[in-house]
């Protein structure tokens, strides 16, 4: 079990290392991303329009802390807990996972802001 | 021989201390145990408030935490050693906090409720608040948002006295 976590995240931070040396990674695309509405649901739906303020969970209205990293450094800090709200947010938002590109490129450009 | 037996009485007393500290620590834990589990809070706390376990029967938490996947159209899974952690959690918390709120459990018959707001007695309870200040009050959205009302709902107090509706104010019947 703990094996394969560390496994599975050095695979990913594998990947986003092989990415960003590639180039790939591309913040605007997250930001994209983030803002592209399917069938009227997009990550905003939750997290408001703006990441530096706070959201709220559409169905429940319970207040979310902001995304931007500048404004709220307790982000972004647990890999599982990463995962585990990508695996989520994406298949309520688009309908299917987020793959790893589309993953680093969001983290990336939410990290920015 | 007195040597001797001042050590055994100094053992005795030792023990005795020991047992009782432990017993100590474990009343601790046992109270913060009671409605603060912190993994509860992190993994049930994140889209509305953790429901505190006394206010659904036992047989309702089993059924919720088997079908996470599908959770109120909503996907809250969780992986195997989190999900077991939180059903021993729920089952003993119930346990401890049986007396609270017993009402809640009135009249249900074999019924196993997946929702408090399902529930006879929430109904009966709530049916007089105008839904102006429930569905139309951007504060409160629904009546599963008991925090929005019960100031003291994270700690499991739902005491009347307790009771604040946004945009209208203290609740007196
Ligand atoms: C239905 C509501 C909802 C939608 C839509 C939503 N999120 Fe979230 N998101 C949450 C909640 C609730 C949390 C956990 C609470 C918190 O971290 O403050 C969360 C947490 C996260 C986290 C974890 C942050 C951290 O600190 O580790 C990430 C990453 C995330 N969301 C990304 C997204 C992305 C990307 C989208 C769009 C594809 C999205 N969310 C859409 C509700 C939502
Ligand atoms: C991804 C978001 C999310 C997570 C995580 C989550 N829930 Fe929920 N839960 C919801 C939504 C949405 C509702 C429906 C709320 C509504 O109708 O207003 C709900 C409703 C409930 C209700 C019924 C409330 C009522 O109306 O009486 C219970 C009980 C409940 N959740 C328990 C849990 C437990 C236990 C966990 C942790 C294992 C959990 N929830 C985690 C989103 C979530
Ligand atoms: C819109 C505000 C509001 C919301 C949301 C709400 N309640 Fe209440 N609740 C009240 C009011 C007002 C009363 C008192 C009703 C009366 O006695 O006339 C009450 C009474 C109660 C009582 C009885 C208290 C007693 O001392 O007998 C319980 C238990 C209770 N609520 C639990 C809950 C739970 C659990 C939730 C969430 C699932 C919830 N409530 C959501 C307003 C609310």
């Amino acid at each position: 079990m703990k094996t394969g976590q560390t496994l599975l995240t050095l695979c990913l931070a594998g990947t986003i290392f092989i990415s960003i040396s590639a180039g790939q990674i591309n913040a605007d695309r997250g930001k994209q991303l983030w803002y592209a509405k399917t069938d009227g649901r997009s990550c905003t739906s939750c997290h408001g329009d703006n990441p530096a303020n706070s959201g709220k969970h559409v169905k429940t209205r319970k207040n979310i802390k902001p995304m931007a990293l500048s404004i709220n450094p307790e982000r972004y800090q647990d890999d599982k807990k990463i995962e585990k709200w990508f695996f989520r947010n994406c298949k309520w938002t688009f309908g299917r996972e987020c793959n790893v590109q589309e993953k680093a490129d969001i983290l990336t450009w939410l990290s920015s802001q | 021989m007195s040597l001797n037996r001042s050590m055994v009485a100094g053992s005795i007393l030792m023990a005795g201390i020991l047992a009782f500290s432990l017993y100590g620590i474990g009343q601790i834990w046992a109270s913060s145990k009671n409605q603060t589990d912190p993994l509860y809070v992190e993994e049930c706390g994140s889209c509305h408030l953790a429901y505190p376990a006394q206010l659904l029967p036992p047989r309702s938490w089993q059924i919720i935490m088997s079908q996470l996947d599908d959770h109120f159209d909503e996907n809250a899974e969780l992986d195997t050693e989190s999900r077991q952690a939180i059903e021993a959690y729920l089952a003993e918390a119930n346990q401890s906090t049986n007396g609270s709120y017993r009402k809640l459990r009135r009249n249900l018959g074999k019924q196993t409720p997946l929702r408090i707001t399902e529930l006879p007695y929430f109904i009966h309870e709530h049916d007089e608040i105008p839904s102006r200040l429930i569905k139309a009050n951007d504060k409160v959205g629904s009546l599963s948002q008991c925090n929005a009302c019960h100031k003291s709902a994270e700690q499991g107090n739902f005491d009347e006295d307790n009771i604040f509706i946004p945009g209208f104010g203290r609740w007196d019947d």
